[in-house]
């Protein structure tokens, strides 16, 4: 929230409304179109003031480096850098799990050992609420899931497409976001982690996991592919 | 990202004084005209500086301003169609 541009905004408000009400009542026409034109300036720079500023995203960068660090060094320390990437829905848990062993079963959260292989499991919290529709393909319902989460509620790309195509699901993303690129190489990369959630919720299905990775200048395509055997929660 | 930002206001804003200005010194006394105008100034500078980060506030603040132009628009079509 940038209070400068609330305030300015406000005032700009208040004032022009004042002028709308003295043009009326002198019959100016001329003057009440200016007064509302610069009270559209004013309603502008309020709802510009609630836009995320600078200083907060450079703190809140600076934070995902230092968890995005940590996280790689204990994946490095459990020699799971080259690991299998999946989201495992648990009862009310979402687990974004990295394992050798594709879809564990027994996880729970944090280091734990499954099928006599190590894994590190991170409880993400559900971002979006879905609603199904039963007209809809499996692939339209994962693009309106991406849409809303990645597009309409973070900015973080320009359009998102879903291909489906022998069990497995195409995610093409562009018009990534200049801060978010730096993480594509990393393991913990934003883009991974929202759509194998998305997927997961939208798709309601028990595990979800990522099959390949293409990084290209400005898109990410993304192959992910969903295990529907067990449990369904 | 703020610098950007910072640049879409200042163009709008001034877009929207030198048309502004612009209709009064005409005497033009039709409200909607500088209403129509001041949003087109503000989609010709969003269009042109498109801010990076933006939220669900300035996507509502879009369409709604798109809404009251198209009104505008609609309207003096109407008045042209039915003179």
């Amino acid at each position: 929230m940038n209070m400068r541009l609330l305030v300015l905004g406000l005032n700009i408000l208040v004032v022009s409304i004042l002028l709308v009400v003295y043009g009326i009542l002198i019959g100016d026409n001329g003057l009440v179109g200016i007064a509302l034109s610069t009270s559209i300036i004013g309603g502008v720079l309020v709802v510009y003031s609630t836009t995320p500023q600078d200083p907060s995203i450079t703190a809140l960068m600076s934070y995902s480096e230092i968890l995005t660090n940590a996280i790689i060094s204990t994946l490095e320390d459990l020699d799971l850098l080259e690991s299998q990437i999946c989201v495992i829905k648990r009862g009310n848990h979402v687990l974004l799990v990295y394992s050798k062993n594709p879809c564990p079963i027994e996880v729970d959260p944090g280091v734990g050992f499954t099928s006599g292989s190590p894994y590190l499991a991170i409880p993400l919290k559900t971002l979006i609420e879905f609603s199904e529709s039963s007209s809809e393909t499996t692939s339209t319902l994962l693009e309106r899931a991406l849409t809303t989460l990645l597009i309409e509620e973070y900015s973080a790309c320009r359009s998102v497409r879903v291909e489906e195509e022998g069990g497995f699901y195409r995610v093409y993303i562009s018009g990534l976001v200049e801060v978010l690129k730096q993480y594509l190489e990393k393991p913990i990369d934003p883009y991974t982690l929202l759509t194998l959630m998305a997927a997961s919720i939208a798709l309601t299905t028990r595990c979800v996991r990522l099959i390949d990775k293409r990084i290209m200048p400005d898109s990410i395509l993304l192959i992910i592919g969903v295990e529907r055997s067990a449990e369904k929660t | 990202m703020q610098k950007r930002l910072n640049l879409l206001i200042t163009t709008y804003t001034l877009l929207t004084v030198i048309s502004a200005i612009s209709l009064y010194v005409l005497g033009e006394k039709r409200v909607d005209v500088y209403v129509s105008l001041n949003i087109l100034a503000y989609y010709v500078s969003y269009a042109t500086l498109r801010p990076t980060i933006i939220n669900r506030a300035v996507r509502f603040l879009n369409i709604a301003l798109f809404i009251v132009f198209t009104i505008i628009v609609s309207f003096r079509i109407y008045e042209v169609l039915t003179s």
